[in-house]
């Protein structure tokens, strides 16, 4: 009712190294992402950005960074500051919804001391850091659910090291399991529309909310600017392929009144129970009935076919 | 007369044998004892070890009589605890010494095909095969089969084939260091246990720095982390690998294949730099070689020249084996079982066992637990794929959905600390491959409703999934209680049938439930696929063996 477009609207995300960080199934979060979109006639077209690309933040309206093994992790973190760190600066200073997940969380925040060996520098999008102890001190390994937004997120988590935070914002507060460091009940972090976290397996598809309110962010922004897009590219000066600039032309304002409470609607039963299943999982019996009760879930409604 | 008790009960399981054993426990004859300190610290060991197959095997025995669970892990873990080098002590005493199998898949299946070649070679084999694959699984299946006088029951012309879980390693070659050790292949498995993929290779070459020269190492040419655990090596190091370039992914006209493969090892350990692949098979197992340093894959001594599918399970292989050609047809499904038959192939080429116990060994191979095994049911067939891992996962797929025939399947996903409790690698599984391919599925396990998630993005037709979690929400239980209380109303004549069949019958779970409604769905003669995780495997079977269609694992199938 409210989507009467006269053009399909277009998402465009980057993935970045898909190739190195992509341990913790999360193929899911893109897959998700793009399922969502299409349901809705929006199409999500996926640019993997690995080792030695750059990053031109006005050719994409959203960036994903997974996470992989400590020995994948260096040359990335390389990589991340010396090619894309001014580009994704610009993108998250400008409001372009960013998910990084585990590795890439830790990479974004201002650096990762491993147990032995150098820091690793990150771009300090957050204000955050991150600590790895030693193997004698246990991985943070398990399942998680934590408070988000008046709801709930569940997902898994496995990390070594333990994040700190400065003056960012925890993404949320954790219900059952270990969080950023298992000290202070924080989980993440959150920098205007930057979100850290180090929930997986995967973290979208059982969290609709939260992957329908990265879309709906990254549409309010594309298409329901008040000011034109203007970016001023200045990262584009340090990227050699200056050919492929003018191939985003500026959009039309098409639509004004896509937020983020407009997307329509999905039929989200089997994640709801899925999302209700790990919470009772983790023994939040009453937060799984609000789930329930909030998304209109009975009985019988998935099984019975 | 009380001490021989628990050994004749023990010989009664284990009995059917093939030969009887032919003479008494043969002396450890080797080395006479010098000294007589050294007689007495020998004799001390005897009788410790003694003492420890006693308490092992009484425990075994009351915990099956009991019905505490198979009995065998138990069996290892009293032993070792009487005395701690009875894995040691038993293991040195055979003929022909140890071979060990480990890696992320086939371990099972490659063991059981090694186990066959050896028997037809004329030895007596010893194996974990109804135990664990830890160190406790290992000291079981030798202390089931070994003398109160703490002798094995058998040991001339005698071998221990030993399957051994990636992170035993290291503890399990310590005790028995083996003639041939044979490592498949090295995929992400169980990251929550085991961390990550790279700490696995550290205890493989931890365990591999402990064999002495004499070993000879068997490895996958095919899979680059596994070749490159020969790099320093001292003794013998025999490759496989498959040359069939047209199983090439890269030159296939599907790119999806290529697009949806995990790969596990990506870079060169040496630089740092990403494999180049002119070949792949699966994942990461290919030809592949360093852009910029020699690393590359080694050639290998024994190679599968020519694979051709025959049927769903059955495989015709032209290979070389040093030098000569063979043709050898490997019963089982999936292109993995062919790495695995190469694999007992080269290990027994390692112990110079001539062609025709390979060949009729592996020819008259039958699926061993839950890797591909048969069983029918109501007039239908039951065909049992375990998959634990995306890569093993990958290839059941592949090999379910290759052929242009419409499949009733059966997903079993549970969480338990065996399965690893991180299911996100089921994102990481190419269901994409099944669209179009099912006719219904039927999704059940701890995790049921992830996996119903994971099928639903994959864009298979909501209507043809079942879900039978293995619980009912408990934020539904108050409809759950309603729906009872209304069935009974039903009963009792209170509510009139029309009322009664507005009301929905409550939903099914556990996995009684959900074997019956695939079952169901499945029309008589035709076959139903299950693919379980390890312990839904183990769920099954139980549940099969309840309904009558199966023997219980641990009973006396060892030989």
């Amino acid at each position: 009712m409210t989507q009467n477009f006269s053009q399909t609207r277009t998402l465009t995300l980057g993935h970045l190294y898909p190739d190195q960080l992509n341990l913790y199934g999360d193929r899911g979060n893109i897959l998700t992402l793009r399922r969502r979109c299409e349901l809705r006639g929006i199409e999500l077209r996926v640019v993997g950005l690995g080792i030695g690309d750059a990053l031109a933040p006005d050719e994409y309206d959203l960036l994903f960074i997974g996470g992989g093994q400590d020995k994948e992790q260096a040359p990335v973190a390389q990589d991340l500051y010396d090619l894309k760190g001014i580009g994704l600066w610009a993108a998250v200073e400008d409001d372009m919804p960013v998910l990084a997940v585990c590795g890439g969380f830790q990479l974004l925040a201002h650096y990762y001391r491993p147990a032995e060996g150098p820091d690793m520098r990150g771009l300090g999008v957050f204000d955050a850091w991150t600590i790895h102890k030693g193997p004698q001190v246990a991985r943070c390994i398990g399942n998680i659910a934590l408070g988000w937004n008046g709801s709930t997120l569940v997902g898994f988590e496995n990390h070594g090291g333990r994040t700190y935070l400065g003056t960012a914002k925890p993404l949320g507060r954790v219900l059952k399991g270990h969080g950023n460091n298992a000290e202070d009940h924080t989980e993440g972090a959150i920098y205007r529309n930057a979100f850290g976290t180090y929930l997986h397996g995967s973290l979208l598809p059982k969290n609709p909310h939260f992957a329908d309110h990265l879309i709906a962010l990254a549409l309010q922004r594309k298409y329901d600017r008040e000011e034109p897009f203007a970016m001023h590219d200045i990262s584009l000066d340090l990227v050699t392929d200056q050919f492929n600039h003018h191939t985003t032309e500026p959009n039309l304002p098409a639509t004004r009144d896509t937020n983020a409470d407009q997307l329509s609607p999905l039929d989200d039963t089997l994640e709801w129970e899925a999302h209700a299943a790990m919470l009772e999982r983790l023994g939040l019996y009453s937060e799984a009935i609000d789930v329930l009760r909030t998304h209109h879930i009975a009985l019988n409604s998935s099984t019975a076919s | 007369m009380r001490k021989s008790r628990p050994s004749q009960a023990g010989e009664q399981e284990g009995a059917p044998v093939l030969r009887e054993p032919r003479m008494g426990p043969q002396p450890l004859a080797t080395k006479r004892p010098k000294t007589r300190n050294q007689r007495r610290r020998t004799r001390q060991r005897h009788l410790e070890a003694g003492l420890a197959v006693i308490a092992g095997q009484t425990v075994g025995v009351l915990s099956r009589r009991l019905h505490l669970g198979g009995g065998t892990s138990i069996v290892g873990i009293v032993a070792q605890r009487v005395y701690p080098d009875i894995v040691e002590h038993l293991a040195t005493q055979l003929e022909h010494g140890s071979i060990i199998i480990t890696g992320t898949n086939g371990k099972t299946t490659t063991s059981n095909f090694i186990a066959s070649i050896m028997r037809h070679a004329g030895l007596y084999v010893w194996n974990n095969k109804e135990g664990s694959n830890l160190m406790r699984g290992v000291a079981a299946a030798l202390v089931t089969h070994a003398l109160p006088n703490g002798q094995m029951r058998r040991t001339a012309e005698a071998i221990s084939i030993l399957e051994v879980d990636e992170a035993a390693l290291p503890q399990v070659v310590r005790a028995v260091p083996p003639r041939v050790l044979v490592v498949t292949n090295l995929f992400r498995d169980q990251l929550d246990r085991y961390g990550e993929v790279d700490s696995i290779l550290q205890y493989w070459q931890q365990a591999i720095k402990q064999l002495p020269d004499t070993s000879t190492l068997v490895l996958n040419a095919d899979d680059p982390a596994i070749a490159n655990l020969g790099i320093g090596f001292q003794g013998h190091i025999l490759y496989y690998g498959i040359d069939d370039l047209s199983l090439n992914l890269l030159s296939q006209q599907d790119p999806t294949d290529v697009h949806h493969q995990t790969l596990d090892t990506r870079v060169c350990p040496a630089c740092g730099n990403a494999y180049v692949y002119d070949v792949q098979f699966y994942s990461h197992m290919g030809h592949y070689h360093c852009p910029t340093c020699d690393t590359s894959r080694p050639q290998p001594e024994v190679s599968a020249k020519h694979i051709h599918l025959d049927t769903f399970d059955s495989w015709h292989v032209q290979l070389e084996k040093a030098g000569e050609a063979h043709e050898l047809t490997v019963p089982l499904p999936g292109l993995y079982n062919v790495y695995n038959a190469l694999a007992a192939v080269t290990a027994a080429q390692a112990l110079a066992v001539g062609w025709e116990p390979i060949s009729t060994a592996i020819e008259q191979a039958v699926p061993v637990f839950g890797r591909g095994e048969r069983i029918e049911a109501e007039g239908r067939s039951i065909r049992l794929l375990l998959a634990k891992n995306p890569t093993g996962f990958n290839e059941v797929l592949r090999t379910l959905f290759t052929e242009e025939v419409s499949r009733h399947i059966l997903f079993v996903l549970n969480d338990n600390t065996a399965d690893g409790h991180d299911i996100s690698w089921i994102w990481d599984v190419d269901f994409e491959r099944a669209v179009g391919h099912t006719t219904t599925v039927t999704v059940a396990g701890t995790r049921a409703a992830d996996l119903a998630l994971r099928l639903k993005y994959a864009g298979l037709p909501q209507e043809q999934i079942t879900v039978v979690p293995s619980a009912p929400l408990r934020a539904l239980r108050q409809q759950i209680i309603q729906a009872r209380k209304a069935r009974r109303a039903r009963r009792t004549g209170k509510l009139s049938a029309k009322q009664a069949a507005q009301l929905q019958p409550a939903a099914p779970y556990g996995l009684k439930q959900a074997l019956s409604v695939a079952l169901q769905q499945t029309p008589v003669g035709e076959t139903l696929f299950v693919v379980p995780t390890y312990t839904a495997l183990l769920e099954i079977h139980r549940e099969l063996g309840q309904r009558g269609l199966t023997t219980n694992y641990w009973e006396g199938k060892n030989v």
